[in-house]
């Protein structure tokens, strides 16, 4: 996924390695402070700050459960639904978001030194999964507190889905934050994307109310299967079938391949655009 | 240790910009012209192991392209760009800060680009800090920070991070008198320790002091090549024909 010296034609030193490229420990040493310059920037350095993070969905809950608890009364654990469906998304909106500026907003250092810049991206969501801890543990709670504690197997199986959850956000990422160098205006249209696909998941309506037929379109936008597969898993106690994971497992594979892609075709002269 | 050869570097740029995708849906069916700008022109050269060379020319010449293709940082269009150590680019270091961020954590950020170790940063951010003189405003956010402070910073973490090639653009550009003595001495610190240096620089007295040989380039092809003092001759005379008089201009 890396530059690598021999795409632009440049030899490898004494040691074989290739002028620009890091050992493990560099990039582990960059990555670390990235994250840690994310936080400190995102967050002001204080763990106050972080409140700011988690108060914007909690709001939310609350806002939407105290209208729609009404409108879906014969719903059962729609509240529980709710929160896990929205505690997911702002993951997902959070990560794609910040995703796609990653590179734009460490231009200054692109343009220093050649490293392998997909690191940048991979960073870039350490903020939204450092919220999506959070958010496990007030889903946890409000499980326990619903008298509903899952499984550690059913944990087990959630962390799967995130995991994949997370590669679909990274593959977005990706793809998008060497496109948005070349189009301007691409936060722009991801913006309309993310509103329309707030409710394309079923996030605050049960999927059961839509037409049967309409399911598979749903299901089509990755974050729908990880949102209702998680609920299953946490809420419902009951594991999906194996063809759902299969076709979870094969839009992750998808996403992130294309993903990949985009990125090595774009990447190179991704400083050129700056 | 360097070797380029044969490298050209086109940027196109179209007579009418489009860069968002609303000009590119509503554009569709207009024609659209390109401007090609050639940059570098099928650009040779060799630097020897510990070798110091001096890269001249006027502004749009295509030196800080060369170094950009050189460190990595673009791609060439053609031609190949063999560099046989790690190399540590001092490249347009006066911009590009984390402004939210203190000295401190933006040496971390600059450092680690650069290819240092955590444990390289950690001790060695006391010699940087000193360095750029700036010890006592460690905990400042570089958005406080002037311009020189700035680009003192930057010079002082990239001297620490220096490997076996150095590509230094207009490095004795910055700072007062006192940090330019500062960075000269350092300079030749590193050109006595074996280091081979390319150097970017609008200073005759400079290239004609520190370098082995030089090139001039113009219109991004070669047009001279030989001893330090020759080439920034030539490098005035070429000024003085185009009526600029002024070769410490440039930015």
């Amino acid at each position: 996924m890396a530059l690598t010296g021999a795409d632009i034609g440049v030899g490898t030193d004494q040691l074989g390695r290739r002028p620009g490229s890091m050992t493990g420990r560099h990039l582990g040493g960059l990555a670390w402070t990235l994250v840690r310059t994310d936080f400190k920037t995102r967050y002001h350095g204080t763990l106050s700050g972080f409140f700011w993070a988690l108060l914007k969905p909690m709001v939310l809950f609350v806002a939407l459960m105290s209208v729609f608890s009404y409108v879906f009364a014969s719903t059962p654990n729609y509240s529980l639904n709710l929160i896990i469906g929205l505690f997911l998304w702002d993951f997902f909106a959070e990560g794609t978001k910040t995703g796609m500026t990653s590179l734009q907003a460490k231009g200054f250092l692109l343009t220093k030194a050649r490293f392998p810049s997909w690191i940048v991206v991979l960073t870039s969501a350490s903020n939204a999964l450092i919220t999506l801890a959070a958010f496990f543990l007030v889903i946890m709670t409000y499980l326990a507190l619903a008298g509903r504690v899952p499984s550690l197997a059913a944990i087990l199986i959630f962390f799967i889905y995130l995991a994949q959850y997370f590669l679909i956000v990274l593959g977005i990422s990706l793809g998008t934050s060497v496109l948005i160098l070349r189009y301007r205006d691409l936060n722009q249209v991801w913006d309309v994307v993310t509103q329309v696909g707030f409710f394309i998941a079923p996030i605050v309506y049960p999927i059961a109310i839509l037409p049967e037929r309409l399911h598979f379109y749903l299901y089509i936008w990755p974050p729908t299967p990880v949102i209702q597969f998680s609920r299953e898993v946490l809420v419902s106690g009951t594991v999906p079938n194996m063809k759902a994971n299969l076709y979870l497992a094969c839009v992750t594979a998808a996403v992130l391949a294309a993903g990949v892609f985009i990125f090595r075709r774009y990447a190179r002269r991704a400083a050129e655009y700056l | 240790m360097i070797q380029v050869d044969g490298v050209s570097k086109t940027f196109s740029f179209p007579d009418v910009r489009r860069e968002t995708l609303r000009e590119h849906v509503f554009g569709l069916f207009q024609p659209r012209h390109f401007r090609v700008l050639t940059v570098l022109d099928a650009v040779s050269f060799e630097v020897k192991a510990g070798e110091t060379v001096g890269i001249m020319g006027r502004n749009g010449s295509g030196k800080s392209t060369l170094l950009k293709i050189i460190a990595g940082i673009y791609p060439p269009d053609q031609g190949v760009v063999r560099v046989r150590g790690p190399i540590t680019p001092i490249l347009e270091l006066g911009v590009g800060w984390n402004p939210e961020l203190d000295a401190i954590d933006n040496i971390y950020l600059l450092g680690s680009v650069m290819g240092l170790s955590l444990g390289e940063i950690r001790s060695g951010i006391d010699d940087i800090l000193a360095f750029a003189e700036l010890a006592s405003f460690a905990n400042l956010k570089l958005k406080h920070y002037s311009s020189g402070m700035a680009a003192r910073l930057a010079y002082a973490v990239a001297f620490k991070a220096v490997r076996e090639v150095l590509i230094l653009d207009e490095i004795f550009a910055v700072g007062d008198a006192g940090f330019k003595l500062r960075c000269e001495e350092r300079y030749r610190e590193l050109s006595a320790g074996g280091h081979t240096i390319l150097l970017v620089s609008h200073s005759p007295k400079d290239v004609a002091t520190f370098c082995d040989r030089a090139l001039l380039l113009e219109g991004g092809r070669i047009l001279m090549e030989g001893p330090g003092k020759t080439v920034a001759d030539r490098y005035l005379n070429l000024l003085t024909a185009h009526g600029d008089t002024s070769p410490e201009a440039d930015s």
